[in-house]
């Protein structure tokens, strides 16, 4: 649906380089994250991880050009992140839908800086992503009206309507229900490594081990504050991958054993 | 003062206690705080000096009465409904302890019932601090102007004496002195009192992010309370009197009492006046109508009044609270200063803003300052607790989809605020009408004209009444203000209120 640059497969997209963040408590320096490099490729899903506090978040928020790094640096292909720009978009824990508009707005929202499309054409994009979500016939409803489930695939119309090169997740399955987030999980990642769509990288975090092993390409293990890098592991296992298969557990203790 | 915040909360823990364990107390005590928080104190205030001052305690021991009475009225609801609210939400764990120990009334209403409302005492004592200094400032310029011998010692008998007296120097001084007692008494005594009160809350409240009590103290009400301060709204807890038939009949009852009061005041007026109680002695009615044709015309009046200002007022503090929240650094700032400008009085700046050149000559705007300064803060604050409310992700939204500033305020900040803006508005609406009755007419020794006046409305008929002791302009003035403002609440605000709330309240 979308012109997309032929990339080669494994084509480095997202850089991170020696990313550190400090910030100031009463003038002393509080470091958040210390030296921390990452790789996404082209069609990878690569997962971040690590105990709470570890700043992995923030880590998403700096390549997303929220927050500035007090040194290192974030690129997207060749060119540096220096703020928030068209070809990265974002998927949060809590939905982050605004209650007073509706599903199809709430799309339409994304698409704010889109000043080539007229409100109508936004629309009817919204409406594609919508569909492609899940979610038809449910346009003109409210986010207060939809369960937990329905809201997420609302935030991730929104993050995919816009076209991203570069999917940012923050822990985007951790406030649903086991069922639903199974569920979702599988959807949202047939839908996002899919040269169909635009995403050609997505970075994910999470602090739920087994989603990593059933979803990520690699997953990069941080240290609790400052976050520094412990460990990236390639998960090589084929897909779809069983989750009740005794490689999948192997992996799980891998990651563990690495966390703790 | 002190006086009347202690009585009010010993007054508040009685009748919230009572109100929320005994069902007969309820039905009785709720529509009556509805009532007496919804009208405008100040209105009835005549009344009240009437019948102490008037009546058996012609001295400055009634005087000072009368004033001890009209604070703590205005100080007393919102903690009543505190901890009526406090009280109502104990888990019923709790109560079945206390029956397993078969604990009696006292030790139930010592262990459990007042601990579990102190933090709701708390808070609500910082708006009704700020409340009671408005009326304390009020009262005491009225009761001077309505008494001959007037309250032997305050603060706003004060400013009017040196103001009067073109006493600017010593009015520089006071108003500078007002100022630094009320710092010191929001940081020393206020927040340290709420600061303590922490320790004694039940359960975890809705996911907060302030960390300053008093602006925590707002985003609360923000999420229920004020609604309560000036509409008949109730939240989960009393559900029963949502329904239409139920809520006619509250009207109703509403109207009779009302009615039946303002009956029994005239009468009791009139007895003060002339000394025997006769039949005779009642207006006719034509002069009833004459005089409420004329009441209305200037409640006419002060309602465009009102409502410019608090066009004026919105206009100025939706954005105002909004920026001032997006900013962390801005907000630490400003919050303190809005704290302590927002508790001076507004009636005792003006006879400083009387002399402002060329402006201060026009009553009108003498008067839309005032009506500004005593509501702008409402506004300002509600706001403010509205956008705080947001996560951090929210307030980062229009950044991550690079939203230009008009699509951020429309789709974002604005709605975000919407609810604050409607509490906000209704609680200044409501200090707006108690502020007329100083801003439209200010006297201060009968003998001399007043310093101020606007050439019509109600704050100024009631003033003038009041000083004339004119019961019948004083009756139909105060009730067809109370009517109007009680069912504009009803008609108006409360449509508006249940509107944004049910849409624009931010719960993932």
């Amino acid at each position: 649906m979308v012109q997309v640059q032929q990339l080669a497969a494994g084509t480095t997209i997202v850089t991170v380089d020696n990313v550190s963040l400090d910030f100031f408590k009463e003038g002393e320096p509080l470091p958040v994250l210390a030296d921390v490099s990452l790789k996404a490729g082209k069609d990878e899903l690569v997962a971040v991880t690590g105990p709470s506090g570890c700043g992995k978040s923030t880590l998403l928020r700096i390549i997303a050009g929220l927050i500035k790094a007090s040194s290192g640096n974030v690129k997207i292909l060749d060119s540096e992140v220096t703020g928030p720009r068209d070809d990265i978009s974002m998927v949060f824990q809590n939905f982050v839908l605004l209650p007073w508009r509706t599903s199809l707005d709430n799309v339409a929202f994304g698409l704010s800086s889109r000043n080539d499309l007229t409100d109508s054409q936004k629309k009817e994009k919204a409406a594609q992503a919508l569909e492609m979500a899940g979610l038809t016939g449910f346009e003109h409803v409210y986010p207060g009206e939809l369960s937990g489930g329905m809201k997420q695939r609302v935030g991730v119309a929104r993050a995919l309507a816009t076209d991203p090169k570069v999917l940012l997740m923050d822990e985007p399955f951790s406030s649903l229900d086991d069922l639903t987030a199974e569920r979702l999980r599988q959807e949202t990642y047939t839908l996002l490594i899919n040269p169909q769509t635009s995403v050609q990288t997505v970075i994910l975090v999470s602090h739920n081990v087994e989603e990593i092993i059933e979803l990520a390409d690699s997953v990069v293990v941080l240290s609790a504050r400052p976050g520094r890098v412990k460990g990236v592991l390639k998960i090589d296992l084929p897909r779809p991958r069983n989750k009740k298969s005794q490689e999948f557990f192997d992996w799980v203790d891998k990651v563990y054993s690495l966390l703790s | 003062m002190m006086l009347a915040l202690g009585l009010s909360i010993v007054f508040a823990l009685t009748v919230g206690i009572l109100a929320a364990r005994s069902k007969r107390a309820e039905g009785v005590i709720l529509p009556l705080l509805d009532i007496f928080q919804s009208i405008p104190i100040l209105g009835f205030f005549p009344f009240v000096i009437f019948a102490i001052y008037q009546g058996p305690l012609e001295n400055f021991v009634g005087a000072n009465l009368a004033v001890i009475i009209l604070i703590f009225t205005s100080m007393s609801w919102n903690i009543a409904f505190g901890v009526y609210e406090a009280v109502r939400a104990i888990p019923q764990d709790y109560a079945d302890l206390l029956n397993v120990s078969q604990a009696s009334a006292w030790q139930r209403i010592k262990s459990l019932y007042v601990p579990a409302a102190m933090s709701r005492v708390a808070y609500n004592t910082q708006i009704s601090w700020a409340v009671g200094l408005f009326f304390l400032v009020s009262s005491e310029i009225i009761t001077s102007g309505a008494t001959k011998i007037p309250v032997n010692y305050g603060i706003g008998l004060a400013v009017v004496t040196f103001a009067s007296a073109g006493d600017y120097a010593d009015y520089a001084l006071l108003v500078a002195s007002l100022i630094v007692a009320v710092v010191l008494w929001r940081f020393l005594f206020l927040r340290e009192f709420a600061l303590w009160s922490e320790k004694y809350k039940m359960m975890e409240e809705p996911r907060d992010t302030h960390r300053d009590p008093i602006m925590k103290f707002y985003s609360w009400v923000n999420h229920r309370s004020i609604s309560k301060l000036f509409l008949f709204v109730h939240d989960s807890g009393v559900t029963r009197f949502t329904s239409s038939i139920a809520r006619f009949r509250r009207g109703l009852r509403v109207a009779v009492i009302i009615f039946v009061a303002g009956f029994l005041l005239l009468v009791a007026a009139s007895v003060a006046s002339t000394g025997h109680l006769s039949v005779g002695s009642l207006p006719s009615l034509s002069e009833i109508t004459s005089t409420e044709v004329s009441a209305l015309y200037a409640l006419a009046a002060s309602f465009v009044r009102v409502w410019y200002v608090g066009a004026i007022s919105v206009a100025i503090g939706l954005p105002l609270g909004v920026l001032v929240s997006l900013n962390f650094r801005l907000y630490d700032v400003a919050t303190p200063i809005f704290e302590v400008i927002s508790s001076i009085p507004a009636p005792i700046l003006l006879p400083a803003i009387v002399l402002i050149p060329v402006l201060g000559q026009s009553p009108e705007f003498v008067a839309g300052i005032v009506i500004i300064l005593s509501m702008f803060w409402y506004i300002v604050f509600n706001v403010m607790a509205g956008v705080r409310t947001l996560p951090a992700d929210m307030k980062d939204l229009p950044r991550v989809f690079k939203a230009g500033r008009g699509s951020a305020w429309r789709n974002v900040y604005i709605p975000s605020a919407l609810t604050g803006l409607v509490t906000g508005t209704i609680t200044g609406v409501g200090g707006a009408w108690n502020a007329l009755i100083i801003a439209e007419y200010f006297q201060v020794d009968i003998s001399k004209p007043p310093i101020t006046q606007v050439s019509i409305g109600i704050g100024k008929m009631i003033t003038v009444a009041t000083a004339q002791q004119n019961y019948l302009v004083l009756f139909c003035a105060i009730l067809s203000m109370t009517v109007l403002i009680v069912s504009f609440n009803l008609v108006v605000w409360r449509r508006i209120y249940h509107h944004v709330t049910k849409r624009y309240t931010y719960n993932r």
